[in-house]
């Protein structure tokens, strides 16, 4: 690495921050196609159907119909990009920027391994650092600024089923990020601290998040799914009553966009209940485990939960829409706020 | 009479939300683990252009100009099938033929011209409950496509090789009902 930086003229830090950035928003990238794959795919298993299997690879190979998010994408880049007359073109150009960056953002504070010291220097595997200040505040911050995309989309499409589609989605993305920042401050009163290594630490000492605080994680874990408009609570779209909700007016690779949009947000919120509830990539009883098994750790619970996200979209129906803010409301805030008093209640006691 | 709903009382567990979820997911991956790991020629979706249902006994598919064990044409161009035929899509012209080949045997007519236009072709099997012969029958073959009508207009040649093999004789195709061919009598 000191050669490459002499090289470049860059210093250690620059190149192994670019380094960071190229791994974590590559994966990223690399993973969200063979996402709607598994997506496709696993939900046909469930339902006792194969799925897309019938795109061919060069017209020969049939790898699992794995071709078909090759195709999706050639397809998208190649499609007509139609810009709608009465849209307000700006903003729907920014729009799908909107959506996607955001969603990449979130991950850029999840720490995926063990900091480790090589030749003196502290090397740390988070894009950003350990103690800037920042902390899991960061990654809330940025899913609140993640309703910009889908409200920036509906509206400036200039059409009904967006506008509704794109109000209802950051109606119930609002309510249900109370619950969630309720329930994520039960979990940095506990550690005294919001920074996501101290999170893992204390988790490592004392026990995974889950089992200390099982509500908050049921709390959280929900509004992770309203939060990156995952079924059941998916009213951003809705083939039955909006059409495709904020997306109706997009074409080609916009499109495509505001769809990796969604699967990068599913990546960013397994990664944020692995850090928070999970244990991040500390390896269960292994508390100084090599740094490359601590990537695998967390590499094993984050696709865990992106299968997760896969399962439960196939499981539940979806809400209706009063009954989404009736659970977010009346079910989701009170259990995260009972949460925070018995937490704090406990910890008053000396817990 | 009025119809009386049951209301469902919903136990404490059950009003929860989460415990059904769970029990649901529970459902959802044994679907998952149980198709995932079914072989794939034993799951119910038969993937067509690559496995095929065969056809049961009896189907009446694309038709077949029976032939003698060598090879020659059993129809006797009598046009009852033609008659029989409410769709009137079989056209035959008969020729003689005796004359020209004693090995032949008994017959002194075939259709030299023998088409059917499976576009107009109801599949109804009248042509082969009409045949004397018992020289045409309906067949498994069931994939009728082309891109232009007119082959479509399938010929005696046509009706006569689908479900034969090379040589003229052996029996292929989709459907393996029809017991071997009678030999055909020996004429004084
Ligand atoms: S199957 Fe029916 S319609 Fe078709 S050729 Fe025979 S008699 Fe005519
Ligand atoms: S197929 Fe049968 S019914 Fe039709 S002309 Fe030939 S022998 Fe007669």
């Amino acid at each position: 690495m000191e050669t490459l930086a002499h090289l470049t003229g860059m210093s250690v830090v620059t190149i192994w921050t670019l380094l960071k950035v190229l791994l974590v928003f590559g994966f990223i990238m690399a993973v969200a196609p063979p996402y709607t794959w598994v997506e496709r795919r696993g939900s046909a298993m469930m339902q006792d159907r194969i799925g897309p299997n019938r795109a061919l690879l060069f017209g020969k190979w049939q790898i699992l119909g794995l071709g078909h998010a090759l195709a999706d994408g050639i397809k998208f880049f190649f499609k007509e990009d139609i810009v709608p007359p009465h849209a307000t073109k700006r903003l729907f150009w920014l729009a799908p920027l909107l959506a996607f960056v955001p969603a990449l953002m979130g991950f850029a504070i999840i720490p995926f391994g063990r900091s480790f010291v090589y030749q003196g220097s502290m090397y740390h595997l988070s894009l950003l650092d350990p103690g800037n200040g920042m902390g899991m505040l960061y990654p809330l911050a940025i899913g609140a600024v993640a309703v910009y995309g889908i409200l920036v989309a509906a509206w400036s499409s200039n059409n009904k089923w967006s506008i509704l589609g794109g109000m209802r989605s950051s109606a119930q993305m609002v309510s249900y990020e109370i619950g969630l920042s309720l329930a994520v401050i039960a979990v940095f009163m506990k550690v005294g601290g919001y920074d996501p290594a101290d999170i893992i630490k204390d988790q490592m000492a004392v026990g995974w998040f889950v089992w200390r605080q099982p509500l908050g994680f049921l709390v959280f874990f929900t509004c992770m799914f309203a939060e990156s408009n995952r079924l059941p609570f998916d009213f951003a779209e809705g083939e039955a009553e909006i059409v495709a909700g904020f997306h109706t007016e997009f074409g080609s690779m916009k499109f495509g966009l505001l769809g990796l949009a969604e699967y990068a947000h599913m990546i960013t919120a397994s990664g944020l209940i692995t850090t928070l509830y999970f244990g991040g990539w500390s390896v269960p009883f292994m508390p100084d485990a090599p740094v490359l098994l601590t990537i695998l750790a967390f590499m094993v619970k984050l696709l865990f939960f992106m299968w997760v996200f896969v399962w439960v979209r196939w499981t539940l129906p979806r809400f209706r829409y009063d009954q989404l803010m009736f659970l977010g409301w009346k079910v989701m805030l009170p259990l995260s706020m009972a949460n925070l008093i018995f937490n704090a209640w406990l910890m008053s006691r000396g817990g | 009479m009025a119809v009386l709903v049951k209301k469902v009382e919903l136990s404490l567990l059950d009003r929860s939300y989460v415990w059904p979820i769970a029990k649901g997911m529970v459902i959802t991956l044994r679907h998952f683990l149980k198709q995932i790991t079914t072989p794939t020629n034993k799951r119910f979706t038969i993937q067509y252009p690559d496995m095929k249902k065969p056809m049961p006994a009896g189907y009446r598919g694309l038709h077949e100009l029976k032939r003698f064990e060598d090879g020659a044409i059993k129809c006797v161009a009598c046009f009852m099938c033609q008659e029989a035929c409410p769709a009137r899509c079989i056209s035959i012209e008969a020729e003689e033929f005796s004359e020209l080949n004693f090995t032949q045997g008994f017959e002194e007519k075939r259709p030299s011209v023998f088409k059917i236009d499976m576009l107009r072709c109801i599949y109804c099997g009248m042509c082969e409950e009409a045949c004397p012969k018992d020289a045409i029958w309906l067949r498994g073959e069931y994939e009728l496509a082309a891109y232009d009508r007119l082959s479509l207009n399938y010929g005696k040649w046509d009706l006569m090789n689908t479900y034969a093999g090379l040589d003229g004789k052996l029996q292929v195709g989709p459907a393996q009902e029809s017991p071997a061919t009678a030999s055909r009598p020996v004429s004084a």
